[in-house]
């Protein structure tokens, strides 16, 4: 019998981890049902709102919406990962299997990527049909690509969340809380220059705040966003989603080795 | 067996109503530490005033539009400690196993129920009340001093009507696998048909009846009638909807409650999560 490489082990144990979601998933799709209904409550309220004011708006109300349904599912889902298996008894058992814990929650974090993107489509369609018609894109397949390009930084910050709920039992409470203060701060449904200035380099420490300016000026004709153009944005983007990914690696390593040695991962 | 009389005080109801009181919020209704119920009053309100006045502002509306998302949503901000932890109350005494021992327990249901709403009810009226706040404070509503106490009887009877709208859906919950995507749409629904960011009137007829069900559009208008200095009887009638509408939900919250009770104890079903 041959050990298989720690790589193998690795690879194993996200594949196991996706599966694992996606079986979670299909047994009891409902799920996806909490995380659409806000976003396509504020699709509708901002259609209202927007009313009247040209037809790239409905663009803002769409990708506002479609972002926060992926941000539930995506944001939350990764972050909720760790809650989850608190909650559930199995957070001892899987920190100390072989494979580190963030390969178990990356593979989550894929389905919930995944999961994003039906829970996006399902809002899109729901405002395009209280619209009447879809938005008017100029260039739907960079849409498309920026528009998945969102979701892995999304993913990003899920990542990170997910390595600092290991530490707290308040993960749902912080994300409710801090629900509408993402949405400002990224700028879901609005520019993040309309903010004040001061709250502008705050907002820049978030991936998906670049991704969704170089998403808007690519799908809004005359569209206002930072003064650096959306290719400057998608450098932004790349570069603060490898400094997150890096960070949650590091984290997930402190925080392994923390529990392990404190032995307090099971207060709750 | 002597029985012992104890005239129009019943120690048991109070006995029962107080102890729901102090311990639900710190077992089934989650609000178990003071952060989360000083998120709750004074964060909530802030991040979701402040998105909504962006988002009026991104689509050209003006001072007044703003003013007028800023009291909807100081208002509508209420769901959260009145329909989504009151709702998910059933759901938590079915993940800690204790939903069969409130099923088999003498207690009076009344005061049980109702016990549980008290605190709901107090964090409710400070959540408006420090929404409202902020909307004078920081997006230039005009709140009269005059009006104040109109103005406080508006809030505290929305607050109790809400959380008799959460005990109903805590009702219905009972009979569901998760209370969570109801409770999720309760949470936000208002926003769309209670009249939060523009007039009810821009809905769909359909869509204007269904938010008429709702207790949060009836005490919205109630508080926006309040701030605009309407006369008392103009008040009284809006008083009286919100009242009617909270009396409502705690009736059909009680005989949702007895129906599945009944049911749960006939097949030993609804209690298992």
């Amino acid at each position: 019998m041959t050990l298989a490489s720690a790589s193998v082990s690795r690879t194993r144990a996200t594949g196991a981890s996706v599966r694992l979601a996606i079986l979670l998933f299909v047994a009891d799709p409902q799920w996806l049902v909490p995380s659409t209904i806000a976003p396509i409550v504020f699709g509708l309220v901002s259609f209202e709102l927007f009313r009247g004011e040209g037809p790239y708006f409905l663009t803002y109300a769409i990708l506002g919406a479609g972002m926060m349904s992926m941000w539930g599912q995506t944001l939350y889902g990764s972050g909720w990962a760790t809650g989850q298996d608190r909650f559930l008894g199995t957070l001892e058992p899987t920190i100390q299997a072989p494979a580190p814990y963030l390969y178990v929650v990356l593979g989550r974090i894929i389905w919930n990527v995944v999961a994003g993107l039906f829970g996006g489509l399902i809002v899109y369609l729901v405002v395009v049909i209280a619209a009447g018609g879809p938005p008017q894109l100029p260039n739907p397949l960079l849409f498309v690509v920026l528009f998945v390009f969102v979701m892995v930084t999304l993913a990003s910050v899920g990542v990170v969340f997910a390595a600092a709920f290991v530490y707290s039992r308040y993960a749902g409470f912080i994300q409710n809380v801090g629900e509408f203060a993402f949405y400002i701060g990224t700028g879901c449904m609005f520019p993040v220059v309309l903010l004040p200035f001061w709250t502008n380099p705050i907002a820049l420490l978030f991936p998906p705040t670049w991704a969704l300016d170089a998403l808007r000026y690519v799908s809004i004709p005359g569209y206002t966003g930072f003064a650096w153009g959306w290719g400057w944005d998608l450098f932004g983007a790349v570069a603060v989603t490898a400094v997150y990914a890096a960070v949650a690696g590091t984290v997930f390593d402190r925080v392994e080795r923390h529990v392990l040695e404190s032995g307090q991962l099971s207060d709750y | 067996m002597e029985t012992t009389w104890h005239g129009p005080y019943r120690p048991a109801f109070w006995r029962a109503f107080w102890t729901n009181a102090i311990l639900a919020p710190r077992t089934s209704l989650g609000f178990m530490r003071v952060d989360f119920v000083l998120g709750t009053i004074f964060v909530i309100p802030l991040t979701q005033m402040v998105f909504f006045a962006f988002v009026v502002q991104l689509g050209n509306g003006g001072a007044a539009q703003i003013a007028f998302t800023a009291v909807g949503n100081a208002v509508a901000t209420v769901t959260y400690s009145s329909v989504f932890s009151v709702c998910q109350t059933t759901d938590t005494e079915k993940q800690q196993g204790t939903m069969e021992h409130l099923l088999v327990s003498p207690a009076n249901r009344i005061a049980l129920y109702l016990g549980r709403g008290l605190i709901p009810i107090l964090i409710s009226f400070a959540t408006v009340t420090v929404g409202l706040a902020y909307a004078a404070l920081l997006f230039g509503v005009s709140i009269p001093l005059s009006t104040v106490p109109g103005l406080a009887v508006s809030v505290v009877l929305t607050a109790m009507a809400m959380v008799g709208f959460g005990l109903l859906l805590g009702g219905v919950a009972l009979y569901l696998r998760t209370s969570i995507i109801l409770g999720n749409i309760f949470l936000f629904i208002g926003l769309l048909l209670s009249g939060v960011n523009f007039p009810v009137t821009n809905l769909p007829v359909p869509l204007q009846y269904l938010g008429d069900a709702l207790p949060l559009t009836w005490g919205l208008s109630a508080i926006r009638g309040a701030i605009a200095g309407d006369s008392l009887g103009a008040l009284g009638v809006l008083w009286s909807a919100v009242a009617l509408s909270g009396l409502v939900s705690v009736g059909l919250a009680m005989a949702l409650w007895g129906f599945f009770e009944r049911r749960a104890l006939a097949t030993g079903s609804i209690a298992r999560f």
